[in-house]
């Protein structure tokens, strides 16, 4: 009984963890809206827009990886 | 122990019929390949075999063959109608990329010393990402017999077994791969993490002398104009703090990016091992991730070193840009 229950908290608690991703999501649609307004406006910039804006995406989409280990950590018993 | 070795399909993706993939062992830490440690220190502790020591020895191979090749091209054009040709060209034209990248946010001044940090952990992290995704990797190892859950195992002839499966909860086995991606080691990642900021902590005070600390211990402003002179004090406090915290975000961002990477790997094998197609775009995927980290781990070390060379608060390099512009 105490082992089934340890499981279903070890699953709530990973479904819970990615609830992190959805600021990571609104982060990296953030990044997307910025640098295509800016190549919409100036499509000469596109070179050094696509850069900023997939080094911006890097480090919001980092959160949403933390959240994953989080959870994996959680469901595969690794700590 | 078991000599064995085991043809995991796992995480190469081979889930074909007749070797379904198996879900391997998922641990944060390196698994040992050598049960008993090589050697202990009195301080420090017992050292153990991991299986990222021998992936460390091929990156580091790897890396030094590339530049030995790249050098002899590069001599070979200088000597006879300077034209580079093959590996030294492709190597070149990164590099310059590159140097172009940082001479447009560092200056011509600093450039040099900063290009040297950036260039080079870029090219190892990205050696260190890419070489963990070739075939092998993660899927070829010594069998250990497991202490919980472990898989059940069948003799392929000789000293190969082949992991099934199933998972069993008494004499099972469990796989320790020979290879592990070094990005995947916590000790890697730190490692590389606290050498990047202690470089940008070394071109501060290159640049600025004892003034590099007035950064972090901000008094000067304390008895002249006090309310402000306090806001600077702590602001340096965040300062000293924030240097810290690089540390872990460089070494946590490396680090989650590349485990989050095998462990989708893994789980997406193993549900869909039959579909063969669905683990490559995940290893396509991990080809992305593993670019963009390398580049993000480069890029983070050179804008720190940029920031630690320029002085806090006033930018008195500026006239002499201006005067060298008027030359030009």
């Amino acid at each position: 009984m105490e082992g089934s229950i340890m499981e279903a908290g070890r699953y709530i608690g990973a479904g819970l963890a990615m609830l992190g991703a959805a600021g990571a999501g609104v982060g990296v649609g953030l990044s997307a809206l910025g640098a295509l307004g800016g190549m919409a406006r100036n499509p000469d910039t596109y070179g050094n827009l696509l850069t900023s804006m997939i080094l911006g995406i890097a480090f919001s989409e980092a959160i949403a990886i933390y959240c994953l280990v989080i959870s994996f950590l959680m469901l595969f018993k690794v700590v | 122990m078991i000599v064995g070795c085991a043809l995991g399909g796992g995480f190469a993706g081979l889930g074909f019929a007749g070797y379904p993939a198996v879900r391997p062992e998922i641990t944060a830490a390196p698994e040992r390949l050598i049960e008993e440690p090589l050697f202990s220190l009195p301080v420090i502790g017992d050292f153990y075999l991991v299986n990222t020591l021998p992936t460390l020895a091929l990156t580091i191979i790897l890396l030094g063959l590339l530049s030995f090749f790249a050098n002899r091209s590069l001599t070979r054009s200088l000597k006879s109608d300077l034209v580079p040709r093959g590996i030294g060209n492709v190597l070149e034209s990164v590099l310059e990329m590159i140097y172009n990248i940082t001479e447009g946010s560092a200056g011509r001044k600093w450039a040099r010393t900063v290009f040297m940090w950036f260039a080079t952990i870029m090219i190892y992290v990205l050696f260190a990402n890419l070489l963990k995704l070739l075939p092998g990797f993660e899927s070829i190892g010594v069998l250990h017999e497991a202490h919980g859950e472990g898989h059940a195992v069948e003799a392929l002839g000789g000293p190969w077994f082949r992991l099934l499966p199933a998972t069993t909860e008494e004499h099972g086995y469990i796989l320790a791969p020979f290879l592990r991606g070094i990005s995947v080691d916590l000790n890697f990642t730190v490692a590389l993490a606290l050498i990047a900021v202690v470089a940008v902590q070394a071109i501060g005070f290159r640049a600025l002398g004892s003034g590099y600390l007035t950064k972090f211990f901000n008094f000067g402003n304390v008895f002249k104009v006090p309310f402000f002179g306090v806001i600077d004090m702590f602001m340096g406090i965040l300062e000293l703090v924030s240097e810290f915290s690089k540390i872990l975000s460089f070494a946590f961002r490396l680090f989650g990016n590349m485990f989050a990477g095998i462990v989708l790997v893994a789980v997406v094998s193993s549900l869909l091992g039959m579909i063969s197609i669905v683990p490559a775009m995940i290893f396509m995927f991990e080809l992305f991730v593993g670019v963009i980290q390398a580049f993000v781990f480069g890029i983070l070390t050179m804008v720190f070193m940029v920031m630690a060379t320029s002085g806090h608060g006033h930018e008195d390099h500026e006239p002499e840009a201006v005067e060298e512009a008027h030359l030009i």
